[in-house]
């Protein structure tokens, strides 16, 4: 009995959550499938899981005549990696300024800057595109990266990697002569790698999806970026869906991101379990 | 913004400040350069086609350069459109859902176009003469010109005629009454092959309850004035009951919201006999349905009424003198009877001018495509859009109970007195700034 005990649990858990992975994982298996499954609309097996006996690579074709995707990749590149640098420094900084430094009133200002999560991104659009235009800067990138400069979140997340931090370091840097710049950037920022990877990936995720904001901001067509070429597809108000040609534009859209987490899932695993901060 | 494209996309963020700057500093001479907004209402293939005509006309002339920015979906472009207007940076002209016309007027957010005809020393009643008679309402907003009808569609009853005939029923008469429709209806479901289904998501479902409301005698909303709907009452009610019969009594209908692209999906799939989708979906439909197909008015319970959906072109305000005279020079040229009529024959809507219709390639078409002919004589029945205060919220008000009723989580007859509670409070502050302030 208690051997088979050993065997049923194991397996029983090993069931229930393969079970469970397989719903997570039907929409994208779905989407996979049916990008490449022949004569898009409207076939009687589209909701099948079942891969189709004759794949076709006809509605990645579509897709891409139906918009300029190399353009689209560059531009959300573009965004993206642009908001990440710009937010490294400044999450970083004032991380390190509500962690380390003693000033007046700055526990207040920290609980003001963290009532920004609470605001919904909606309500500021207006107030956000007016700045914008008066920077001079609709439809442009820069307009679009703009309000995420600074991120509450991120400055949050740093200044509490920071605080979890020994002092020790900084003060043996200190006592080297060290200025506060390069304690910061030779001590500090090492040290506090998982938590910047760790917001680094939901900046990317973020803005990689993100459709309203660079909607409101982007008028030319060269300005474009994925989610909004993607929409053509998917923003069918009185037709049909071409399901093939709808997955397979899913799929172009996705694919960068799943393929860098997956080739990167266990540096960004290692990095939270073998960081150098050991207390 | 044309240099900088070829210069690929790396150097438009550095460059974008320099060009505005060198646009600025141009003489005279240069064009009007404005700025045109359009949601894609079907498909990335038509956001193609306008891209095409918008280059056609850039060519055509040099004194109006039209950028044409793809703006998401109706509401999508509504909301960027309004954003980027108080921003300071109003579109010239946008394609606007027919029925947001009330609400932008009353938000100072769109212009009369009364000024424009004035200047062309045109009427307004000359203007809209070849315009079809059922478009006007939603055209004019208090007496005065304001949107000018692009592509236009009425709800129709899409059938597959095969199934009609493996049911033992007449493709030749489709149901012309709610009675006939649940009759037909229940011969056509078998196994998981429903009857009948209709598309409940934002915007088609106000849209189809609307046909059905009228259909049962009713009118929706008060045409003359934007704060009253007719939600509560005996027209919408029986519509609502008849949607929650055929999904929990007669089971003809799938339980839950369909989108409309599951929808027609499954209309082509064979799992759905009946559906009612926009005559905009014509073409769509037209060229991927595999199984023979017919179309038929929507079926009435006290009379034939449909109410007209689709987009009309609207002009923003806070643009400049120049602004507004290329943007309607643009629309004149977006609106004459031949473009309308080639929009008409890609799309599948239906051209809003009548002597589109007199043209050779659209006999030719028309000829061709005899269910086309359906959605033009289902016209004369047609009736304005709804158009209110906060039109999208309060669409949205009954969009939600019905929903719940088709989950089956409320009744028909809470559902619409939920519906008219809601929609009452959104209009409250127009209706107290209108009719209820008294002297």
């Amino acid at each position: 009995m208690a051997r088979l005990d050993r065997h049923l649990w194991p397996a029983l858990t090993v069931a229930l959550l393969s079970a469970v992975a397989f719903l997570w994982a039907s929409p994208f298996l779905w989407t996979l499938v049916a990008s490449f499954r022949p004569e898009g609309a409207g076939s009687a097996d589209m909701a099948s899981l079942l891969p189709d006996l004759h794949p076709t690579l006809e509605n990645f074709r579509n897709a891409l005549e139906s918009g300029s995707f190399g353009l689209y990749y560059m531009n959300t590149l573009i965004v993206v990696v642009g908001v990440l640098a710009v937010q490294c420094v400044t999450v970083s900084l004032a991380g390190y300024a509500f962690a380390r430094l003693r000033f007046p009133g700055r526990d207040l200002l920290f609980y003001a800057f963290l009532l920004q999560l609470m605001l919904v991104p909606p309500a500021l659009i207006v107030p956000n595109l007016a700045t914008v235009v008066d920077l001079g800067l609709y439809d442009t990138l820069p307009g679009v990266m703009a309000p995420y400069f600074a991120s509450a979140f991120g400055t949050f997340l740093m200044r509490q990697t920071f605080l979890a931090l020994p002092r020790d370091f900084e003060e043996a840097a200190a006592i080297d002569g060290a200025p506060w710049w390069a304690i910061i950037w030779y001590v500090l920022l090492p040290m506090a790698k998982p938590g910047l990877v760790a917001f680094a990936i939901v900046s990317i995720t973020a803005h990689w999806n993100e459709f309203l904001w660079p909607l409101m901001v982007i008028s030319s067509p060269a300005n474009h970026t994925l989610t909004i070429g993607l929409a053509a597809f998917t923003l069918g108000a009185e037709s049909g869906k071409e399901w093939g040609v709808l997955a397979a534009g899913t799929l172009l859209v996705m694919a960068p991101l799943a393929v860098a987490f997956i080739a990167f899932q266990r540096r960004f695993v290692d990095s939270f379990v073998f960081s150098g901060v050991k207390g | 913004m044309i240099i900088a494209t070829r210069l690929g996309p790396k150097w438009l963020g550095s460059t974008a400040l320099a060009l505005t700057i060198a646009a600025a500093a141009m003489p005279a001479w240069a064009q009007t350069k404005i700025e045109f907004f359009f949601p894609v209402p079907v498909e990335g293939k038509l956001a193609r086609e306008m891209t095409r005509l918008v280059k056609l006309y850039n060519e055509s002339q040099k004194d109006v350069e039209v950028t044409a920015a793809y703006t998401g979906s109706y509401d999508d472009t509504k909301l960027k459109a309004q954003a980027a207007a108080k921003a300071g940076k109003p579109p010239s002209v946008v394609l606007m859902s027919a029925n947001f016309n009330v609400d932008l007027k009353l938000s100072g957010d769109i212009i009369s176009l009364e000024p424009m005809l004035k200047a062309d020393e045109t009427t307004r009643e000359d203007f809209l003469k070849d315009f079809w008679p059922a478009l006007h309402a939603n055209a004019v907003v208090d007496g005065e010109l304001y949107g000018v009808p692009f592509h236009n569609s009425t709800p129709l009853l899409y059938y597959n005629v095969e199934h009609f005939k493996e049911a033992g029923l007449d493709p030749a008469k489709p149901p012309r009454t709610w009675a006939e429709l649940a009759d037909a209806a229940k011969k056509l479901t078998k196994g998981d092959r429903h009857g009948f289904l209709m598309p409940a998501g934002y915007d088609y479902l106000g849209w189809l309850m609307e046909a059905l409301s009228m259909s049962n005698g009713g009118r929706y909303f008060n045409e003359e004035y934007g704060g009253e709907v007719y939600y509560d009452q005996p027209s919408m009610l029986g519509a609502a009951r008849f949607v929650e019969d055929l999904i929990f009594k007669h089971k003809v209908m799938q339980q839950g919201v369909t989108e409309a692209g599951g929808v027609s999906t499954a209309f082509f799939a064979g799992k759905a006999s009946m559906v009612l989708l926009s005559t905009g979906s014509l073409s769509f439909i037209r060229e991927n349905m595999k199984q023979s197909y017919d179309v038929a008015f929507v079926p009435k319970n006290v009379r034939n009424a449909v109410p007209i959906g689709g987009a009309s072109l609207v002009m923003f305000a806070g643009q400049s003198e120049d602004s507004k005279k290329a943007g309607w020079k643009f629309i004149k040229w977006l609106t004459t009877a031949e473009t309308l009529g080639g929009w008409s024959r890609f799309t599948g809507y239906f051209a809003p001018r009548k002597s589109s219709y007199d043209k050779p390639e659209m006999k030719e078409f028309i000829a061709k495509n005899p269910d086309a002919k359906v959605a033009l004589d289902q016209l004369p029945y047609a009736k304005p859009w709804f158009a209110t205060y906060q039109t999208v919220a309060v669409r949205k008000a009954l969009e939600d109970e019905i929903q719940a009723m088709m989950n089956g989580k409320k009744k028909a007859d809470q559902a619409v007195k939920d519906a008219q509670k809601k929609a009452d409070e959104l209009m409250r502050p127009y209706v107290e700034q209108t009719s209820l302030k008294l002297p």
